[in-house]
């Protein structure tokens, strides 16, 4: 049984704008996907619909083996935690422990002392106890929300952009604990390199499916990405100048780290090798002495080796 | 002048020195029944001499309470209107001596109430209101109302800066029909957004399995300070309220 399945669903606000068409998609356990699309492509629908806030919706959202239905909603919602964009709105206790065991007390569950530990653990938070989680930074904000959903242990785990809002440190951060996390997760998010980093596959959404595979393959399908209104992530920019300078490019790298897997391949499939290369100069007018030193490091080819 | 709306959230301008003072650490519930039983006997004293006392008691703790007196003034100042209101209306039909009486004993009324509201942190009140056994439905309302109001102060904020910062100065009169169109429109903005920024919270509760209560997990207990600070106040009314029965001369 998977955690999570979604036939056929559409759904529409009252006003009449449709924000999802014909959307399927299915989620294994432990498996992370990422909903990637632009601004107003229903991303956010889609988690809020999963979670039972959007009623009615045609087609079926599967839970656990158990449809989701207006009835059902209240009940299924314990299976699935939703981290909202705003952590502010999902904050509500004046200590961030307090915060943490709120879900779980609410639910009736057992060893809440246990649960907050390990929830505050697992999302690094645990020296912040005591602290009032409207003093914190905005990243440390989701970290406390992103906790008191971890202690209710839900079975997925729905992330409404995750990384939105936050400083590159805490984002980086961020991505790194969402990415050791083993839990099934379905994120929502506009950040292709976030998504790279941390989903296995991703779905490209923009009211309807556009597309599905793995995050290359994604930033591959070009004329596809401009027509979702997604741009692609920088490195995945460099790499098709790089491409079109010559450069064996297999696959696009979409993130920083599969950059780093793609130029080790490609350096051990031809024999080369990488190396720090630092030497010391100065510009000063046109003369070029070494005095003060500056550092470099590249990716060479020795030229001996071709 | 050019201002960047850099948006606040949950500001805690209320509890800003509550978590400062040793008053704010002390438990609620002692807090609230000292301070009550104070208040109430204050408010059904009559005699001169006793209002004066109740007031030197009020003042003695704000004083002793180490918060900050130009912050309890200015909550005072938010009062005075009515206080006034109150004394004013004495002393028209009654004489100076019953108007300034009158303005003592709410001021001894009062005083210990900003203390109490300055001194603790709002949650901690709300929660000490549930365990003196007020009702659940009660407090979670208090709780909410709180956090919503909040929410509704953040929105106006914001809305305000964000004003502020395309040039806007206010509507300068009665007669200035712009600026006044202008506030209509915020204050229309503010409700729309705060309503949008309501449901999110209410989604917010329904996620993490809230149904009626907010309660805190971690129970402080009742030390020798917080029983020595409730029978104080409470041994202080009682003697008022004896002398002004004439139990004692």
């Amino acid at each position: 049984m998977k955690p999570l399945e979604i036939v056929d669903v559409g759904f529409a606000y009252e006003d009449g704008t449709v924000a999802l068409r014909n959307l399927s998609l299915s989620i294994g356990s432990g498996e992370k996907v990422a909903v990637i699309g632009p601004n107003g492509a229903g991303k956010s629908t889609l988690l809020h619909l999963i979670a039972g806030f959007r009623t009615p919706f045609s087609g079926q959202v599967v839970i656990e083996g158990r449809k989701l239905d207006d009835s059902n909603a209240d009940d299924l919602r314990r299976h699935v935690g939703l981290l909202f964009q705003d952590p502010d709105d999902q904050i509500f206790m004046p200590t961030v422990e307090e915060d943490v065991a709120f879900g779980p007390r609410n639910l009736g569950l057992d060893d809440i002392e246990g649960r907050v530990a390990r929830a505050m653990k697992g999302s690094a938070v645990e020296h912040l106890a005591k602290r009032k989680p409207h003093r914190l930074s905005y990243g440390m904000k989701k970290r406390v929300a992103i906790a008191g959903i971890l202690a209710m242990d839900p079975a997925i785990l729905l992330l409404d952009e995750p990384t939105s809002g936050l400083d590159p440190r805490s984002r980086a951060d961020l991505i790194r604990l969402l990415k050791g996390m083993d839990r099934t997760m379905l994120i929502a998010t506009h950040d292709l390199e976030a998504a790279a980093e941390i989903a296995d596959r991703a779905i490209v959404l923009n009211i309807g499916r556009l597309m599905e595979g793995t995050m290359r393959e994604v930033v591959m399908a070009g004329d596809l990405m401009q027509d979702a209104g997604l741009e692609l992530p920088p490195i995945s920019k460099l790499f098709r100048v790089l491409e079109s300078m010559g450069y064996p490019v297999d696959d696009l790298p979409a993130s920083l780290d599969q950059a780093v897997e793609q130029l080790t391949r490609v350096m051990d499939r031809t024999g080369k090798h990488a190396h720090a290369h630092i030497h010391e100069h100065v510009h000063n007018g046109l003369e070029h002495d070494h005095e003060h030193p500056k550092a470099t490091a590249v990716g060479h080819q020795p030229r001996d080796e071709k | 002048m050019t201002f960047a709306n850099i948006g606040s959230h949950g500001g805690d301008g209320l509890d800003e020195y509550a978590g400062d003072v040793w008053f704010g650490k002390l438990d609620a519930r002692a807090k609230l029944v000292g301070i009550f039983t104070f208040v109430v006997i204050s408010a059904v004293l009559t005699n001169m001499e006793l209002v004066l006392i109740s007031l030197t008691v009020a003042l003695a703790l704000l004083v002793a309470s180490r918060l900050p007196l130009t912050h309890i003034a200015k909550m005072y100042m938010a009062a005075v209107p009515f206080i006034l209101f109150a004394s004013v209306s004495v002393f028209l039909f009654s004489g100076w001596e019953r108007g300034i009486e009158m303005w003592m004993r709410t001021s001894a009324c009062v005083l210990p109430l900003l203390v109490l509201a300055a001194g603790t942190e709002t949650f901690d009140l709300f929660a000490g209101l549930r365990r003196l056994r007020v009702p659940a439905v009660i407090t979670t309302l208090l709780m909410l109302t709180q956090r919503y109001i909040l929410l509704l102060s953040e929105e106006l904020s914001r809305m305000t800066t964000a004003r502020r910062a395309r040039g806007f100065k206010g509507a300068r009169n009665l007669t200035d029909r712009y600026g006044l169109k202008v506030l209509a429109f915020t204050a229309g903005m503010v409700l729309v957004r705060s309503f949008q920024r309501a449901d999110d919270i209410y989604e917010g509760l329904k996620c993490k399995g809230f149904d009626k209560e907010m309660t805190p997990w971690r129970r402080s207990s009742i030390a020798i300070n917080d029983v020595l600070l409730a029978t104080g106040l409470a041994a202080v009314a009682a003697v008022l309220l004896t002398v002004q029965l004439g139990v004692i001369a």
